[in-house]
């Protein structure tokens, strides 16, 4: 094939209309995660940059033997595990309701996105402020109308303060799972809810046997994505607690960073990194596999 | 269970979809709401249904008023264009759904279900999911959803559209077969004038919301009552010609064409149009004052036959069919005759055949 063939050939075109996102993802994903990897066995201090070793598997001994990575692991499984069960259950129900054509409908839809389209910083920053004890909307708005009689520290108990970035967490994304349920629900054909009017299923049973088989699918997506980026979150916590009271809001991810920027562990931060890729990797094969994502013929 | 329509009228928004439709399917016929898209045909089946509510008029299966009623407590059975089956579920349990929902006891679903898969020819296909049937399976599977329960009335919206034609003409002698074992009253929609002339003992032909004319397929076809009617049913289309009625004759263009006796009553030079069927029209050897001559402007062999169009002066055209021994050619010049008591007569105005009294 001469030069000037293969510059016009569909196989050409191709590879140039893949190369942008070949090049971004080779420079800011596979690299990234490679040197990670090569980092997680070196003991790599940034300031001492002389001092560089190669050390095996130390940092993963240390990471394993650490009692805060486990606590770290146990907080981010919890704060994780809860978000998702939030998230889901309010996603699904909101998008049952918007899906009703009642009036106003479009505004609201519109309105669900703002969680999602703002910064986190902001959001974080006005979390604090409604969180604040002494002059936060939440603790004026409680002692108001009489749930409490004195102020809740709402960010400074380690209980309260997994609550609290559960809640911004799930305040925050619950919109993308209704958007995604909701695009899922426009595609169900009505005439099967008319089959089931007249097969006899009331309200109940037309959600479990018609609306639920439907979102199945889009719910396995949802759940994958929603957990790989929720157990990930580093910003949330990290912007609301600092990982506080003490380390009890840390997840991997602020541990990670936590070993690497605080305590200049480079190499620990980067084990644990791959420590939580591995596990994220491992859960969500198991997890496509035990749901049967795909098996199944549409 | 005879099922009465009483001035029924259907409003989407501002838009009427349904005008004072009065019809009374009796108990045990096969009923047939033939129209094109958009007459309302399927708005009036899916009311019937209790799908959707009704603005004025009232419906009764017996004597019963059934306009409040939800559908489930109607005892009607319904199979869609699109047979709603659901995918999550096997054939079997895509059968038993209905009974299941009314909590019948598990050994007589077995039953009900295994007696119905018999009858359709589907019980080695229980197990399966309905992406993994074809289009002709999923349609029984629908059709055994409806059986299973036993229902008073069976409602059939367009069920055989998404089928080829080959399986399209079987399976409407099975519909027909399956409705007489059924000793139900069955409500058949379809735009496919072929199928509800074959499968029908009654056809309700509709249009703009209003049922046209209410009659047995033999009736619709030979006595249509208006301009639509005519338009609609028969293959190839009826021929239209406009034209004045003067001292008994037709008059188009230069030609005087006799006509059949008018009881509809006549004004003097009366505006109307002759409708006339290909099949009911022959070429002559000679011009006569009965005859209309046109040129020959396509040949179509349809296999027994022939349709052949016809030019005429003032730019109409006509059909006739002949048969397909018959040796005609492009560009010949032909004398078009027909019997008088075949062709059927309307008002111009009002659309009314005017042959009826």
């Amino acid at each position: 094939m001469s030069r000037l063939n293969f510059l016009s050939s569909d196989r050409f075109v191709g590879l140039v209309f893949i190369a942008p996102f070949v090049v971004t993802a080779l420079v800011f994903m596979v690299y990234p995660i490679a040197e990670a990897v090569r980092m997680s066995f070196f003991s790599y201090n940034p300031l001492r940059p002389d001092l560089t070793s190669f050390v095996g598997l130390a940092n993963f001994e240390f990471v394993f033997s650490d009692p805060l990575f486990w606590d770290s692991f146990r907080q981010a499984t919890i704060w994780t595990l809860l978000s998702i069960v939030f998230q889901t259950v309010f996603g699904v129900s909101i998008a049952l309701l918007l899906h009703r054509a009642l009036f106003g409908m479009a505004f609201f839809r519109g309105l669900l996105l703002f969680p999602y389209i703002v910064p986190t910083v902001v959001i974080a920053l006005i979390w604090r402020w409604i969180f604040n004890p002494e002059i936060g909307v939440v603790n004026h708005f409680l002692l108001w109308v009489g749930l409490i009689n004195e102020p809740v520290y709402w960010l400074s108990t380690p209980t309260m303060a997994m609550a609290s970035t559960i809640m911004l967490n799930v305040w925050k994304y619950t919109p993308f799972v209704v958007i995604c349920v909701l695009a899922r629900l426009q595609t169900v054909p009505l005439e099967l809810y008319d089959a089931a009017k007249v097969d006899g299923a009331g309200v109940i049973r037309r959600f479990l046997d018609v609306t639920l088989p439907q979102l199945r699918e889009v719910l396995i997506v949802v759940i994958v994505f929603r957990t790989i980026w929720t157990f990930n979150k580093f910003e949330e916590i990290y912007l609301l607690t600092k990982g506080g009271p003490g380390t009890s809001t840390f997840n991997l991810a602020v541990y990670s960073f936590e070993q690497s920027m605080a305590n200049l562990r480079v190499g620990v931060g980067a084990a644990a990194g791959v420590v939580m890729m591995i596990m994220l990797l491992v859960g969500s094969i198991v997890y496509l596999r035990i749901a049967g994502f795909g098996s199944e013929e549409k | 269970m005879q099922v009465s329509l009483t001035r029924i009228n259907k409003r989407f928004g501002s838009v009427q979809v349904l005008k004072d439709v009065d019809l009374v399917f009796p108990s045990r016929k096969f009923v047939t709401l033939l129209g094109p898209s958009g007459c309302g045909k399927t708005t009036l089946l899916r009311m019937i249904a209790g799908l959707e509510d009704i603005t004025a008029g009232s419906i009764r299966f017996g004597e019963r008023e059934v306009n409040k009623l939800a559908p489930r407590d109607r005892n009607i059975a319904m199979v869609f264009q699109s047979y709603a089956l659901y995918p999550q579920m096997s054939v079997r349990r895509n059968l038993g759904y209905g009974l299941r929902v009314r909590g019948t006891p598990k050994a007589d679903i077995e039953e009900a279900v295994g007696r119905v898969a018999r009858i359709l020819e589907i019980d080695h296909l229980l197990d399966r999911k309905p992406a993994q049937l074809s289009g002709g399976q999923r349609q029984r599977v629908a059709l055994g959803r409806a059986m299973v329960r036993k229902p008073d009335i069976f409602l059939m919206d367009e069920p055989l559209s998404n089928l080829d034609a080959k399986l399209r003409v079987t399976m409407r002698g099975e519909l027909r077969r399956f409705h007489l074992d059924l000793d139900a009253t069955t409500i058949y929609v379809t735009h496919d004038q072929l199928e509800a002339m074959t499968m029908s003992d009654l056809i309700a032909v509709m249009h703009q919301g209003v049922v046209q004319q209410f009659g047995t397929p033999a009736e619709v076809y030979s006595q249509p009552a208006n301009v639509f009617v005519a338009g609609f049913i028969g293959s190839p289309p009826m021929n239209f010609l406009p034209g004045t009625i003067d001292a008994g004759r037709f008059t188009f263009a230069d030609a005087k064409l006799p006509l059949p006796a008018l009881p509809g009553g006549v004004k003097p030079a009366h505006a109307a149009i002759l409708g006339v069927r290909p099949q009911d029209l022959i070429f002559e050897g000679t011009p006569a004052a009965d005859t209309l001559t046109g040129t020959i402007s396509l040949v179509e062999l349809l296999g027994s036959e022939k349709l052949v169009e016809v030019n005429l002066s003032g730019q109409k055209r006509m059909s006739v069919q002949i048969h397909a021994d018959m040796v005609v050619n492009m560009g010949d010049r032909v004398h078009v005759k027909f019997d008088p008591q075949r062709v059927h007569v309307f008002d111009t105005e009002s659309g009314r055949s005017l042959r009826a009294g």
